[in-house]
C-alpha cells in the first residue's frame, strides 16, 4: 500500500494532507499520485493552482518526451481536476478558482486534442459563446463553456460585452455551427434579439443554430427572439447543444 | 503521432463530463448564498460594479473585496420584476417586427 511520502511532489502531498478528509479519497489519491511520474504530478499541481501557462508548457514538454496522451490525461489533468472537485465540494475553493482550473485543463487539452483528432475523435461541433453587448457578467457563460468543452465541443469564447458585429465576424472567422448568447440583465437581454436580427440582415441566420441563456431569459423570450433553443443552466446547455447538432446533421 | 483507441478516449471524456457536472451542480447550490464572483480570498472577480465591493485602498492592498455577509439568496437578485419583464418582452417583439419591416422595405426597393 502506498504512503503519502511516496508522492514526490511536495505541493500534491500538502494538498492531500490539508484538504482531503474522507479516508477513501485520501487512499485513492495517494495510490494514484504515488504511481504517477513526477512530471505528471507537476501538471496536476499546476492545474490545481489554476496556472494555465504552466500546464500548457508542462503538457507540451511531456508529449515531447514521449509520454502518452492518455497518461497525461489520467495522471496529470484528470487527477488534478479530481482534487479541485473535492476542494470545491468542501468549500475550500469557489467558482472563480474552479474556472481558473478549468482554463488550465483546457491549456493542457489543447496539446492533446490533435492526437485525439488523429485517432478519429473529432470535436462534436464548434460553438461560439459570448455575453451580449452591455453585459459584463460571465460566470454563467464560463460554466457553460467548461461543460461544453468537457463534453467534447470545441468552444470559442468571445468574452463579455460582445456586439452584433463581433458575433457576425466570429461566425465568419470560425465557421461555427452553434452560437450561444448569454445575458444576465433584463436590460441587455434584448441585445440577443438584435444580434439575431443582424444575422438575418447579413443573410447568415441559417449558418448557425442559436442558443440563448442567462438568469432573466426564459423559453418564451427565446421564442420571441427567434432563437433555436434555450438552456436554463450549464447542464441543459450541453443537452441543448447536442440536440441542435443532431438537428443540423439531419 | 501514436493513435489512441477512441473507446479509451471516450472513457476519459465521460469522466471529465461527470466531474464537471458535479461541479456545475454544486456551483448552482453555492451561488444561492454566496456570489459566484467571490473567490476564496473574498476578492470580487467581477468586471462590473456592485454595491458590495469594497475598494482596496481602505483595506491596504490592490484587490476589490466582497463585503457581503453572504446571507441572501443570490438568485433572488436575478428574478424578474413582472413590470420590467413586460417592458422587455415588448421591446424584444418590437426588435423582431422592426427587422421584418426593414427587410421588407429593402426587398421592395430591390424589386423597384
Amino acid at each position: 500500500m502506498a504512503k503519502l511520502s511516496d508522492i514526490q511532489n511536495v505541493f500534491i502531498r500538502q494538498e492531500i494532507e490539508e484538504y482531503l478528509e474522507r479516508p477513501e479519497e485520501i487512499s485513492r489519491n495517494i495510490e494514484l499520485f504515488s504511481r504517477a511520474k513526477v512530471s505528471m504530478q507537476e501538471i496536476a499541481a499546476a492545474l490545481i493552482e489554476g496556472e494555465d501557462d504552466k500546464v500548457d508548457q508542462l503538457t507540451r514538454n511531456a508529449l515531447d518526451q514521449g509520454i502518452e496522451a492518455l497518461e497525461i490525461m489520467d495522471d496529470g489533468l484528470i487527477s488534478g481536476m479530481g482534487i479541485v472537485g473535492i476542494k470545491f465540494r468542501e468549500a475550500m475553493i469557489f467558482v472563480p478558482e474552479v474556472l481558473a482550473c478549468a482554463r488550465a485543463m483546457k491549456a493542457g487539452m489543447k496539446h492533446i486534442e490533435p492526437i485525439l483528432s488523429d485517432s478519429g475523435v473529432e470535436p462534436i461541433a464548434k460553438v461560439l459563446m459570448g455575453t451580449v453587448k452591455g453585459d459584463l457578467h460571465d460566470i454563467g457563460k464560463n460554466l457553460c463553456i467548461m461543460m461544453l468543452r468537457g463534453s467534447g465541443f470545441d468552444v470559442v469564447d468571445l468574452g463579455v460585452d460582445t456586439s452584433e458585429d463581433e458575433f457576425i465576424d466570429a461566425i465568419e472567422t470560425h465557421q461555427a455551427s452553434i452560437l450561444g448568447m448569454s445575458a444576465l440583465l433584463t436590460t441587455t437581454m434584448p441585445n440577443m434579439g438584435k444580434t439575431i436580427e443582424a444575422l438575418i440582415d447579413a443573410d447568415m441566420r441559417d449558418d448557425v443554430a442559436i442558443m440563448v441563456g442567462g438568469a432573466p431569459v426564459t423559453q418564451e423570450f427565446s421564442d420571441d427572439m427567434g432563437a433555436d433553443g434555450y438552456g436554463k443552466d450549464a447542464l441543459s446547455c450541453v443537452t441543448l447543444a447536442k440536440k441542435l447538432v443532431a438537428e443540423i446533421v439531419q | 503521432m501514436p493513435k489512441i483507441d477512441p473507446k479509451e478516449i471516450q472513457k476519459r471524456m465521460d469522466r471529465i463530463t461527470h466531474m464537471f457536472e458535479d461541479m456545475v451542480t454544486h456551483a448552482d447550490k453555492v451561488s444561492l448564498t454566496r456570489c459566484p464572483y467571490r473567490n476564496r480570498k473574498d476578492h470580487c472577480t467581477a468586471e462590473f460594479r456592485c454595491r458590495n465591493q469594497k475598494l482596496s485602498k481602505d483595506l491596504g492592498n490592490d484587490s476589490i473585496f466582497c463585503l457581503h455577509d453572504g446571507t441572501f439568496d443570490y438568485s433572488k437578485a436575478w428574478e424578474n420584476n413582472p413590470l420590467v419583464y413586460k417592458k422587455v418582452k415588448a421591446r424584444v417583439q418590437n426588435i423582431r417586427a422592426e427587422g421584418k419591416k426593414r427587410r421588407a422595405k429593402i426587398a421592395r426597393k430591390r424589386e423597384d
